[in-house]
């Protein structure tokens, strides 16, 4: 069938490469189109220019009640305990897809290149951020907690004065009070929600009991479409007072990474931050093992999450092998392991596994 | 007679890690503003003494324009140098990063007073300063206040008659790869950082700290990491403290990681390269210390290697000479991970002290420790600890009693040092 020019005023080629790419941001007031590569840099350059946020919310134009309270940083509950994290926000040069030569495994063909960009990522550093404690990863570092305990976490936005932003780190699941939101809100914004290049905050967040589960942690600064995007994401599990830990626990992002975002021809169907099986994580596990894979969508796509020879029940006790899973939201396939070998996961919305969104999952015997 | 001694013993410290306005003439500390990156484009500016256009460095300063390098050749340059206000931010004072030793700036004037500063820096954002040795400066080495961001690397700082390198009433900065020895005072100071709802880190890393009455201070201080680096053969290793002669006591937020504390038994009161000063009060100031929390809140000290001090490893003691009695209280440090007594060969006087004052404050994971004041160990909480410690007044009592010797040696726990490669112990100083 021949390929009909879409009505987007785009060239052929332009929307080729950016295809489902495109997207608009707000930031500070202003409205940046991202269509094409580089328009990045628009968008930076108009982060750049939002302002400092008044520290005081209260006196923001436009204030109400809600701007006046304080709220108190809250506490382990008895038996609980403080569990610490220092996570830097830097920038990393990335490859999409590292094997060399580049390859796609699953169908064993070539990849043509380039396939590096400059992403953002949260970064797990050592005790007062005096060192990494492991490369930049995509994505972020897993927050474990208990219920009971609380999350405080060290952040850090470690991009340059001259050419960064401000950025933050905003949390799903775990409860918090306004002062930990980690949001940018305009004038409303609190300390947290607006954390320049060179600066630091610290968030405290609570594991209750009905945070049990596991949820995604990102960027929502001004300008946190496009920082998401590029790499500013990670999950936080919280499990039951002593619950037991699988013997298998794999955290996957599908999210695309997009020519507006990277700059690259093409776009990338991503498991957490790379693409075609072989870049993409390859889980592994053994026969008998208590197995868990959470699933979460990290761009403005549905997903479908699928592993071949497994099945597994969802919340509602339905037996499934390719659940939905949306944006920001987390599936977990749980399962005993009972089928040796070699097995494909992927996406099941047709485009993205075309695109490099699938992955083996081996398991021995 | 044992009130007197506890009085005595915190107003020496009280007393000696002064800002070092009072021993020059300063303008006053003025609140850190932003200031605009500059655009360029940028120059280089060149100075030496034969062949270039500027002969003094401050003549180049005074030429540069923001964000402007002015590279200086070997040789010694006798001058202050002065950065000062938004005119001159993001200035890079670069002489030779690899070999700091050849491009000297020298404060000694015959027998007159020296000169006060060797580079200071005031309200001017981002200065890098990078590969200077400064000396015989009647005050500091590098001094910078009232700025936002700056970079202090590749310097040496030695027998200067207060601090070496020094930062004081700044938001975010870094000292890095950098040698302070035989300073009056301390080695490295970073004082009075004001609070911030969302602070920017100071790092002080790579350094090396030996010789001086203090290897760093850090009165008021906040948000500071120290790591990666030496603090050895000084009086006392690293302090940070809670003082009324500076604002926003007290310290906070600080982590001491991944560094090497040892031997901090330098007697400088037997003898010195330098002027041993006359503390306000005629009372002297312990020898033998390796980290001392005097006052302050949440500062962690972590994963360092504290071995070979005759009087104390890590103390941690209530600053009750505070006027702010607020701020007097020890709540939320933590002592943690750290190797004590370099596996039982180089062991401290007494490895940990603490009186067990204020709240929130715990001790894990520390090996190799021997001796604690109080010495059955109970006022080591473990970690994560919530509450208030368990405070005890014999033990602070003793600890502070212990200022009131006049020999400072008095009181010591004398251990043999392991031998240490390019390192010789330094108790008592000869010419």
């Amino acid at each position: 069938m021949p390929f009909r020019e879409p009505e987007s005023g785009l060239p052929r080629r332009g929307f080729l490469a950016a295809g489902a790419g495109v997207f608009l941001c707000t930031i500070g007031g202003e409205r940046v189109l991202l269509r094409n590569p580089g328009d990045a840099a628009k968008a930076d350059a108009a982060a750049r220019r939002v302002a400092r946020p008044r520290a005081a919310a209260a006196g923001a134009p436009g204030a109400g009640p809600t701007e006046k309270l304080t709220f108190a940083t809250p506490q382990p509950q008895p038996g609980g305990t403080a569990r610490e994290y220092w996570i830097q926000a830097t920038d990393a040069l990335w490859d999409i897809v590292p094997t060399r030569p580049r390859r796609d495994e699953w169908h064993g063909r070539p990849v043509p290149g380039p396939t590096v960009y400059r992403a953002f990522v949260y970064q797990q550093m050592t005790e007062g951020f005096a060192e990494p404690l492991a490369p930049p990863r995509m994505p972020g570092p897993t927050l474990y907690a208990e219920v009971g305990d609380t999350l405080v976490v060290h952040f850090r936005n470690g991009l340059s004065d001259e050419t960064g932003q401000a950025l933050t780190m905003h949390p799903h699941g775990v409860k918090y009070n306004p002062e930990y939101d980690g949001v940018y809100l305009g004038d409303f914004t609190r300390a947290g929600g607006f954390v320049e290049p060179g600066a630091e905050f610290t968030y405290t967040w609570e594991a209750t009991p009905d945070a049990v589960g596991v949820w995604p942690y990102h960027d929502h600064g001004p300008n946190h479409t496009l920082n998401t995007f590029r790499g500013l994401f990670g999950a936080v599990i919280v499990r039951e007072k002593g619950a037991k830990v699988p013997d298998m626990e794999a955290v996957i992002f599908f999210h695309s990474l997009a020519p507006p975002v990277t700059g690259l021809e093409r776009q990338f169907q991503c498991i957490n931050g790379r693409a075609f099986a072989g870049n993409t994580p390859t889980l592994q596990a053994k026969v008998g093992q208590d197995v868990a894979i959470h699933v979460m969508g990290m761009d403005s796509n549905f997903h479908d999450f699928h592993i071949h020879g497994h099945r597994w029940k969802d919340p509602s006790g339905t037996f499934v092998d390719t659940p939905a899973v949306g944006p920001n939201e987390t599936i977990t396939a749980r399962f005993i392991e009972d089928n040796p070998g070699r097995w494909l996961y992927h996406c099941h919305v047709f485009t993205h596994q075309d695109g490099g969104m699938a992955g083996w999952y081996l398991v021995m015997p | 007679m044992k009130r007197y001694a506890r009085i005595a013993g915190l107003a020496l410290v009280a007393a000696l890690a002064v800002p070092a306005a009072a021993f020059g003439q300063y303008p006053p500390p003025s609140k850190p503003t932003p200031q605009k990156a500059p655009k360029g484009p940028f120059h280089t500016l060149q100075v030496c003494k034969d062949g270039c256009r500027y002969k003094t460095i401050q003549a180049a300063v005074n030429k540069a324009r923001p964000g402007d390098t002015v590279k200086v050749r070997s040789g010694v340059y006798r001058e202050t140098v002065s950065i000062a206000g938004a005119s001159k931010r993001y200035i890079k004072l670069v002489g030779n990063p690899k070999d700091p030793s050849k491009v000297v700036i020298d404060g000694s004037r015959g027998k007159a007073v020296p000169r006060q500063n060797g580079v200071w820096v005031n309200g001017a954002n981002q200065v890098t300063i990078n590969g200077f040795t400064a000396r015989h400066y009647n005050g500091n080495g590098f001094y910078v206040v009232n700025v936002t961001g700056y970079k202090l690397t590749h310097l040496k700082a030695t027998l200067g008659g207060v601090y070496g390198i020094y930062a004081f009433n700044s938001i975010g900065g870094e000292m890095s790869d950098s040698e302070a020895s035989y300073n009056n005072d301390g080695g490295f100071y970073i004082g009075q950082t004001p609070p911030q709802s969302t602070p920017k880190r100071s790092l002080v890393t790579r350094v090396k700290s030996f010789g001086n009455v203090i290897g760093f201070s850090g009165t008021n201080m906040r948000y500071v990491t120290i790591t990666k680096s030496q603090w050895f053969n000084n009086g006392t290793g690293i302090v940070p403290n809670a003082l009324d002669s500076e604002k926003y006591a007290p310290p906070e937020q600080n982590v001491i990681i991944d560094n090497d504390i040892f031997w901090n038994n330098f007697n400088y009161y037997v003898g010195a390269p330098f002027k041993v000063r006359k503390s306000g009060i005629g009372v002297p100031y312990p020898v033998g210390v390796g980290v001392l929390l005097f006052g302050g809140r949440h500062n962690d000290v972590v994963n360092n290697r504290i071995y070979g001090n005759y009087l104390v490893g890590v103390g941690a003691l209530q600053q009750i000479l505070l006027k702010q009695k607020d701020a007097a209280d020890l709540i939320g440090n933590s002592v943690r991970n750290n190797q004590f007594g370099l596996n039982g060969t180089d062991l401290n006087g007494r490895d940990m002290v603490y009186d067990g004052s204020g709240s929130d404050n715990c001790f894990a994971g520390n090996a190799g420790v021997q001796a604690m004041l109080p010495a059955d160990g109970s006022a080591f909480a473990a970690c994560p600890f919530t509450g208030a410690n368990a405070y005890n007044a014999a033990a602070q009592a003793e600890a502070f009693g212990w200022a009131g010797d006049a020999t400072h040696e008095k009181f010591w726990i004398r251990h043999p040092h392991a031998p240490k490669k390019g390192y010789t112990p330094l108790e008592h100083y000869k010419k």
